[in-house]
């Protein structure tokens, strides 16, 4: 088991957003999280790359641990890789230095090793043409496809997607769950929180779906 | 034609003997921005830290600082320290335009970081950055470019204010000026000069504020800007 999420609760203010959730994910499958506005599948996923801070329970995460003291939760973010609604591209570097960027800084990659694992990442996701362009001049689905690459560079045994197509237009959305298709294709461990039911259907090894903060 | 003649070569002699103190008014704007500015950065980004004690440190600095006038600052460094330790008056005069200057700095930074989306703090954090990495290479970069202009804006304000140090007896243009136009009597041409003088400083400055919001421009971030 890769991640093993037990009796999670998250809440903000007076709003439960999760209650109580467990759940477990093995290495290389596909887990697809469906559920109504507001149900808590966005929080759940931040959980897991502690983003939002858990009042009760803990994840293990490839054997780092994140519960009330968030004490590994560096460690736990070299292990997942996320991509987010509105892409939270680097605005003022260009696509290739945002996919360098923490490459160089975090992993302590030379520049030369950035750049080719950059550059093949930006070449599988069809952005190899693109790279001294400013995120400002990219489409949704191309900011996007950027971001992925963006995660993938960290090399991440999990993928985290939070409603990576929601913010796209309808055209857009096909080129960003081809790139993700590829990826469960490869191996990839994967949570995705998604309205694509079709792409759920197809790519999917589980779905869960979750309702006022709890798995149903 | 003949009183033109002789108000310009007056107007000539003011200027190339004020010109002569003009080094003094640049480095003592220059030395207060540099202090204001890393004064602007520690306070600005106290005031956002999660630690109570230095946010209320940092809010503490901002009150004081902006809540007195600079005149009084100047003569309490001056004379008000001046007591207790030995001062220079470029160095008073330096620290008082630069703490009273950080004070505005800081504001105008904690704005410029609070303009940039949560979402660059959690997409930095999720690829493995600690805060201090995300803070240096992806919040100050874009802050920058945001406070460029109130930024140049403190900097041709601090330029101006520096003519209050001559209070303390620091001969830049102003207490030149004053000299100048208390020997001559020519108080109209002595101050015209004066006047003309920071206004080529101002505009030259704001010129220069301009050429580099160009050039550190990013295409399609921010407003574009043409002019």
């Amino acid at each position: 088991m890769i991640i093993d999420i037990k009796n999670i609760s998250c809440r903000f203010g007076n709003v439960q957003a999760l209650h109580n959730v467990s759940l477990s994910v093995q290495a290389g499958e596909v887990v697809v999280i469906l559920g109504p506005s507001g149900s808590g599948k966005s929080t759940l996923l931040r959980c897991i790359n502690a983003l939002e801070e858990i009042q009760s329970g803990e994840i293990n995460v490839d054997g780092f641990l994140i519960d009330k003291e968030q004490s590994q939760m560096h460690d736990i973010r070299l292990e997942v890789g996320m991509v987010f609604q509105h892409f939270n591209l680097f605005p003022h570097l260009s696509v290739l230095e945002n996919v360098n960027i923490a490459q160089k800084i975090v992993r302590k990659r030379s520049l030369e090793e950035s750049e080719k694992n950059s550059i093949a990442l930006l070449n599988k996701v069809g952005m190899g043409d693109k790279l001294e362009v400013y995120p400002g001049q990219l489409s949704g689905g191309q900011k996007q496809r950027v971001a992925i690459s963006r995660a993938l560079a960290m090399n991440p045994k999990i993928m985290l997607f939070d409603e990576v197509t929601s913010a796209l237009d309808p055209e857009m959305i096909g080129e960003v769950l081809e790139v993700m298709k590829q990826l469960a294709k490869d191996g990839m461990t994967m949570l995705v929180v998604s309205h694509e039911i079709g792409f759920a259907k197809e790519v999917a090894d589980r779905i869960v779906f979750l309702d006022e903060g709890e798995v149903v | 034609m003949t009183w033109f003649l002789e108000q310009s070569e007056i107007v000539t002699k003011i200027f190339y003997y004020l010109i002569q103190v003009v080094h003094w008014t640049i480095l003592i704007s220059a030395c207060a921005y540099a202090v204001a500015l890393m004064l602007g950065l520690v306070f600005g980004l106290g005031r956002i830290s999660q630690n109570k004690y230095i946010r209320a440190i940092s809010g503490a600095y901002i009150n004081v600082f902006r809540g007195i006038p600079l005149l009084v600052l100047i003569f309490f460094f001056y004379f008000g320290l001046g007591q207790l330790i030995n001062l220079d008056r470029f160095v008073a005069g330096v620290i008082a335009i630069g703490v009273c200057y950080g004070a505005y700095m800081a504001e105008i930074l904690r704005a410029g970081i609070l303009a940039i989306d949560y979402g660059q703090h959690e997409a930095a954090m999720s690829l493995g950055m600690t805060k201090w990495q995300t803070m240096r290479h992806i919040i100050l970069p874009q802050t920058f470019r945001i406070i460029m202009p109130p930024a140049g804006n403190e900097f041709i304000a601090c330029l101006k204010d520096s003519s209050l140090v001559m209070i303390i007896g620091l001969r830049e243009i102003t207490q030149a000026g004053r000299e100048y136009a208390n020997q001559s009597f020519l108080d109209f041409q002595t101050w015209f000069v004066v006047a003309l003088l920071y206004l080529i400083m101002t505009v030259t400055l704001s010129r220069i504020v301009k050429f580099l919001e160009k050039k550190y421009s990013v295409h399609g971030y921010g407003v574009k800007n043409d002019n």
